[in-house]
């Protein structure tokens, strides 16, 4: 089959590789329909996760039909259509029985090696690194689903690819987003970002009953969009003034957004060229994993007792975490890889409802063999890039 | 120093895991022939079950004996992955892996499952082809 496969720092590749095959009694095969190009894919491909073999397959936003189950999986069918989420959960242990899927203990084979980084392992995932288990990921024909009795939503309905594709990574990871934040109604939210995920979450935040959404980024065109259709009341772009943190301050007459999602994660940019210079050359030499301005400044903006949500993707090491706002503003700092599982059948639910329509978001449609000029147009935000939809 | 605290065995030779099953399920599967983690029981280590705490499912302790070699050996193993502890712990994990889900985790990278004599040459993330299973 062909696949797109990590090649080195800034390289990927599709390449020829043989067709997976049930490995195990709860396997699934899936012969992949649309797949897509994620944020953190980029982590992947600028070289910030450790781990990466040349190689790897990489994507883990997929779905397609089912072609092959394992003798354990009778709740799919040959021929089903199926999205699947892309932490890889068992559904038995601890974690996955309190629905904490992203952190299952049982799915990932590499668990020793995520231990020494992160004190315990977290769950298999899709073609994202060896640490996350080491599995091949989506943007290929055909994948190996494990857990497949678990994890993968059957599509009844003829809502095309793109309405119900992000189920598998962000439009859950939105919505946990906004979910963590404890909206009642009323609140500010302000979400750093303005990614698929961060509009993810603004839409979800909406939903979910806040007054005013603030979205934060360096593209006009993302802010655009931000405003246009998922939700957003205010917009701020720090290329234009670096002082975020005041802005946001200003937008809420001195109280500070009631909570604040960062969905930046590791390779923030900051508007002012020292900062970003910092952090960027402590980056480069290694010194630091992620430049961490949006956890910095969500953290520096949040109103005391607020909420700030972290789902953009972090690896390893931060310099200068700001404890001491942390500490005495009394926040509480939630995170996670999202449990998508939990958010799968809800959301489908609102989508075939019509609440929201995730499509908005595609702004590029490539074949599967166009996937290396897909990460370099994402990558550097070229003719107003959102998200990519590959087609095998 | 209390006399208890100065015969703890040290970090290096214990190993455990937590498995979200009832203790006499853990201990019957333990015992049994179909779970039976082999290199625990081969380098006769001694095995401690209790509960946990809540609804946490069941505890095991294992308590290795000391390896040859000392300090040097000890560094060896530890680079290679072959030393006790980590050997322990991919065998409490497959057993874990086994008693809740029927299987063990298998990947492209990692198709035996876990196995830390292979965290330093990890296969690639794609599909085996014809040699599936084998390294």
């Amino acid at each position: 089959m062909r696949a797109n496969v990590w090649s080195g720092r800034n390289e990927v590749r599709v390449e020829n590789v043989p067709d997976p095959k049930v490995l195990n009694e709860r396997d699934a095969i899936v012969r992949i329909t649309s797949t897509a190009i994620c944020g953190s894919d980029l982590h992947l491909y600028d070289g910030y996760i450790p781990t990466m073999k040349k190689g790897d397959i990489l994507g883990h936003e997929f779905m397609g039909e089912v072609v092959e189950t394992g003798k354990g999986v009778s709740n799919l069918q040959v021929g089903d259509r199926v999205v699947v989420p892309f932490p890889i959960a068992c559904g038995d242990c601890w974690a996955c029985r309190h629905e904490l899927y992203s952190v299952c203990e049982n799915s990932n084979p590499n668990a020793g090696m995520a231990e020494k980084l992160f004190g315990h392992s977290t769950a298999g995932i899709f073609g994202y690194s060896h640490l996350t288990g080491g599995y091949a990921g989506g943007q290929a024909e055909y994948a190996r689903v494990p857990f497949a009795d678990v994890g993968p939503i059957k599509i009844e309905d003829d809502l095309p690819d793109e309405k119900v594709l992000f189920l598998s990574d962000i439009l859950p990871t939105g919505w946990f987003g906004a979910d963590l934040c404890d909206i009642k109604g009323g609140e500010v939210i302000a979400v750093f970002g303005a990614g698929p995920v961060g509009l993810f979450a603004m839409a979800s935040a909406a939903l979910l009953g806040a007054e005013r959404i603030v979205a934060i980024d360096e593209y006009d065109y993302r802010l655009r969009m931000a405003r246009d259709k998922a939700g957003a009341t205010d917009v701020i772009n720090f290329s234009h003034d670096a002082d975020v943190v005041e802005q946001l301050k200003e937008l809420t007459a001195g109280r500070g957004p009631d909570a604040v999602i960062d969905a930046v994660g590791m390779e923030a940019v900051h508007g002012h060229g020292g900062v970003h210079a910092y952090d960027r050359v402590k980056q480069a030499t290694r010194l630091q994993t992620e430049r961490g301005h949006a956890l910095r400044d969500a953290i520096l903006a949040c109103r005391p007792g607020g909420i700030v949500s972290v789902i953009g993707v972090y690896g390893g090491l931060l310099d200068k975490f700001p404890a001491g706002a942390f500490m005495n503003k009394g926040l509480q700092l939630r995170a996670g890889q999202a449990h998508v599982h939990r958010y799968l059948r809800p959301l489908y639910e609102r989508i075939r409802d019509g609440e929201i329509d995730p499509s908005f978001v595609v702004t590029h449609r490539l074949g599967l063999d166009q996937a290396p000029e897909g990460f370099e147009t994402f990558k550097h935000k070229q003719d107003e890039c959102v998200k990519v939809v590959l087609k095998p | 120093m209390s006399r208890a605290l100065q015969e703890v065995v040290p970090l290096s030779r214990r190993a455990s895991i937590t498995v979200n099953r009832p203790r006499e399920t853990v201990e019957r599967l333990w015992r049994g022939p179909d779970h039976r983690p082999e290199y625990i029981h081969s380098k006769g280590a001694a095995v401690r079950f209790a509960d946990a705490p809540g609804d946490r499912g069941t505890e095991i302790h294992v308590e290795l004996r000391p390896a040859w070699g000392g300090k040097a050996g000890e560094i060896v193993r530890k680079v290679t992955g072959s030393e006790p502890r980590a050997k322990a712990m991919d065998d409490l994990r497959h057993f874990k892996q086994l008693v809740e889900t029927g299987v063990i985790a298998r990947s492209d990278g990692a198709p035996e499952g876990e196995l830390a004599e292979r965290d330093l040459r990890q296969r690639p993330a794609r599909p085996l082809g014809e040699r599936a299973g084998v390294s």
